[in-house]
């Protein structure tokens, strides 16, 4: 396999592990939103 | 370099959202705490995304440095470097937040005394000068609208001074989560297409193995080796500014501003997670710059610019614009962060620890605000006497490694009694060994490059000393304390 393949993973990777952390940030301010009110 | 007006506005927006969020924001400052350490509320995502922005700020540099010398910056650029995390995350960070101090220099108060404090917040102050940050900064705008470098550098110094006057470390923190998911996908995107437009590793491996680049002076045929062309010293002495880590006052400042004491070892666990996925991402584009242009493929100005050459080829409009916003983004997190932590060296260690110690808090922030101005004129001061990024970072890390390192360190891991002198001496005969080192390679450069005493790296007498007088010091001075 060209060792390529594994760049192409890994930058998707990152890029998924990214919207996860978007995701759970969004996640504690509406939790913190909801706190509040 | 052509940037399309769909880029163009990319960046500008981008810019707006900043001024939008420092305009905001300071309606969540309440107090000091919250100036200087949004509150101690930091949540897991945040704090991964400040300290994932934040302490990576020199993409141009490693542009420069994957460019120039293939595979073996990952090394010396990643690898040592989550080594040292590793031990931060698992010995330091718990201590850290558990302290509830401010800053470093409030640590070496803590283990030593007040003089400490004052001669640690000097080093401080120059470890986290944000110069190779708005140096970096300053290029970038340079290279692409052609302005004058010294008016991009004052242009991006105000932005930054805007923002982080207005919202202090909350301004800071809620702009490094844009920036940060703005420089994940920007340096990620660009890899795949890079493959995809160039070729595999048989592309790389038959554009590396002709040994005459058309730049001229560098040797590719070892760039995709573990050590490249480098000697055993070279990667052994940035393996050394990777402990630049333990006296980090980034990294200390967002362990004091976690909501509690689990999340810094989380956080910086996951950190390292995200910095390896990003750090292969960019030396293989530096690598495939090299390459691209070795084959004749991509006309490269010139290793530091490598990053910007490649994207201006391979990506069409808007692409390129988020490419762009995220290099400046990666770049503009740290600056910022750095002349906030500068800042508060000033108004916090110096103002209201040494000179002022019954300062109101309303004095202390409008003392930061001022400390940011300090801070940013003498970087500015700075980025337009060096013309390397890369060197800036060795001399400034040099230095400051040499004086902090070692009383830091004997602060949190030796039981015994510690003596205040053995600190303070330590500290400025470190610094000054490694100073005088670099100062004599200077004055005996050889083709304008240093030539150093016996050929040895100005880090190693630096620690040396530093070891060494704190060591004898202390053990002649807490007999006399006895």
């Amino acid at each position: 396999m060209d060792l390529a393949y594994l760049l192409i993973i890994d930058a998707f990777g990152l890029m998924f592990a990214t919207s996860i952390l978007v995701y759970f940030f969004l996640k504690d301010i509406l939790k913190e939103r909801k706190r509040k009110d | 370099m052509n940037i399309a007006p769909v880029d163009l506005s990319i960046i500008i927006g981008y810019f707006v959202i900043l001024f939008i969020i420092g305009y905001f924001v300071k309606r969540k400052i309440h107090g000091l705490n919250d100036y200087f350490l949004a509150g101690r509320r930091l949540t897991l995502p945040i704090f991964v995304a400040t300290l994932v922005s934040t302490w990576y700020g020199g993409l141009l540099g490693v542009g420069e440095m994957s460019f120039s010398y293939g595979f073996v910056n990952w090394i010396v650029n990643g690898f040592f470097w989550y080594l040292v995390y590793l031990f931060f995350a698992f010995f330091l960070a718990k201590k850290i937040r558990k302290s509830n101090l401010y800053t470093i220099p409030d640590q070496l108060e803590r283990f030593y005394d007040n003089r400490s404090r004052f001669l640690g917040a000097i080093f401080n102050f120059i470890m986290v000068s944000p110069a190779p940050y708005i140096l970096s900064l300053g290029i970038i705008f340079n290279f692409l609208f052609g302005v004058e470098l010294w008016i991009t550098i004052l242009l991006v110094a105000f932005v930054m001074v805007f923002y982080t006057i207005r919202g202090g470390f909350v301004g800071v923190v809620y702009t490094d989560v844009i920036q940060f998911v703005l420089m994940m996908i920007g340096v990620a995107m660009i890899l795949p297409i890079a493959i995809y437009t160039y070729g595999g590793f048989d592309f790389l491996q038959s554009a590396l193995s002709n040994p005459e680049l058309s730049l001229g002076y560098i040797d590719t045929t070892r760039h995709l080796t573990l050590t490249g062309t480098q000697t055993t010293q070279w990667i052994i002495i940035w393996g050394f500014i990777a402990f630049w880590t333990l006296a980090d006052p980034g990294f200390y400042q967002r362990c004091y501003a976690a909501k509690d004491d689990k999340i810094p070892k989380k956080g910086i666990l996951l950190s390292i997670g995200f910095w390896i996925l990003f750090d292969i991402c960019t030396t293989f584009t530096g690598i495939y710059a090299v390459a691209a242009s070795q084959a004749g493929l991509l006309e490269v100005e010139s290793a530091l610019t490598s990053y910007l050459s490649i994207a201006g080829a391979l990506l069409p409009p808007a692409l390129l614009g988020l490419f762009l916003t995220g290099l400046i983004a990666t770049v503009m997190s740290t600056a910022d962060s750095f002349t906030f932590l500068g800042a508060m060296n000033i108004s916090h260690d110096l103002y209201k620890k040494v000179f002022r110690k019954n300062a109101t808090d309303a004095q202390v922030i409008k003392m930061t605000k001022i400390g940011i101005l300090i801070s940013v004129a003498f970087a500015v001061v700075l980025s337009l006497f060096f013309d390397s990024v890369v060197d800036m970072w060795y001399y400034i890390g040099t230095i400051g490694i040499s004086a902090m390192i070692v009383p830091i360190l004997f602060g949190f891991f030796y039981k015994g009694k510690k003596s205040p002198l053995a600190a303070i001496l330590s500290m400025s005969m470190g610094s000054l060994t490694a100073l005088f080192w670099v100062t004599h390679g200077f004055l005996n450069a050889e083709y304008g490059w240093p030539v150093y005493i016996g050929g040895i790296e100005p880090l190693y007498p630096g620690l040396l000393v530093s070891l060494l007088v704190f060591v004898f010091v202390n053990i002649i001075h807490v007999r006399r304390m006895k």
